[in-house]
């Protein structure tokens, strides 16, 4: 690797740092909590009682950070849990793409 | 546009795994023929983007908000379609298992949804905006905007075939918001990344250059 792709793949990890961070502790204070487009359309279609019962019906497996939160630490929890999602993520896409690396 | 579990009976939730099985495959495949030193950090760096945007809920009105999928930002950072497919497979993944976003059973379908459809009809609608000539924004625009509208509209096919949303109320509503949703939170995002990539690093998107797409 010469010193040049060094310093990108430096400054390409960085830069998806740097947006992972601003947007983890910017999303739990902007971020709207109204529903999405599918749960609107689905309030909108489906008669309430059948969605009451759909809302009810709990995930198949537990999540280990439901809805982007850790239980009891209110924002910080939720900054703090997608900014661990992020860096999962940041390490997931590095190591699957070291898995799949061309060889040359 | 997460479907839960409770929103897709689980025969039909397993017929979009074996629709998408093969098409994350190729996913693989085309890492294998693309992973460098170049894109490695590239895919690293828009997984965890894509994940982090993904929790930015927009605000898009009539008590409804909507985030990026990102598939083809990606698709067009990374210069193929599979890319979309590859990333958002991750990212959709970790949100159904770490954060209950979007079901377990109905990753198959979300997987289709929003990366395989998202991806590549946003990505060669881009391509074919390029080659009529707009610009780089414009055709980035156009791609973020129909990928995500479409994905929408197959999402409401899937509710419809599990009895979930009648069609014509599912299409209206499904389609309004997402209309709106793919204006914000996918098509000025995805023109203003590409605008601010193609500033700092127009080697990175050389190959949609006027003359690249046109020859």
């Amino acid at each position: 690797m010469t010193e040049n792709k060094s310093n990108d793949l430096k400054t390409i990890l960085l830069a998806g740092l740097a947006v992972a961070i601003l947007l983890s502790v910017l999303a739990p204070f902007l971020a709207s909590s109204n529903p999405d487009g599918l749960e609107s359309a689905a309030e909108d279609v489906i008669d309430e009682h059948t969605f009451a019962e759909m809302e009810e019906n709990e995930p198949i497996i537990g999540a280990l950070m439901p809805d982007y939160a850790i239980a009891g630490f209110g924002k910080a929890g939720e900054v703090g849990a997608i900014f661990i999602g992020s860096i999962f993520m940041l390490g997931l896409g590095l190591g699957v793409g070291k898995l799949f690396e061309k060889k040359i | 546009m997460h479907i839960p579990d409770a929103f897709i009976p689980l025969d039909q939730a397993i017929v979009y795994w074996i629709i998408v099985i093969p098409f994350i495959a190729l996913s693989i495949r085309w890492a294998r023929q693309e992973m460098d030193d170049m894109k490695i950090p590239l895919l690293a760096a828009l997984a965890a983007g894509i994940f982090a945007i993904q929790a930015m809920n927009i605000p898009v009105g009539m008590g409804t908000s909507g985030h990026m999928v990102g598939a083809v930002l990606a698709a067009i950072i990374l210069g193929s379609p599979w890319a979309g497919v590859l990333l958002l497979t991750l990212v959709l993944f970790v949100q159904a298992l770490g954060f209950a976003d979007g079901g377990v059973t109905t990753l198959g379908a979300n997987i289709l949804n929003m990366g395989l459809i998202s991806g590549f009809v946003g990505y060669y609608t881009f391509i074919g905006l390029k080659k009529i000539k707009l610009s780089m924004p414009i055709a980035a625009f156009g791609g973020a905007w129909l990928g995500l509208f479409i994905s929408s509209i197959a999402c409401l096919l899937e509710m419809t075939l599990a009895g979930t949303f009648p069609l014509v109320p599912g299409l209206i509503a499904m389609g309004t918001y997402h209309a709106i949703i793919g204006v914000i939170g996918e098509g000025a995002i995805t023109a203003v990344a590409v605008s601010a990539i193609a500033q700092a690093r127009p080697d990175l998107l050389s190959q949609f250059s006027d003359e690249a797409v046109t020859t």
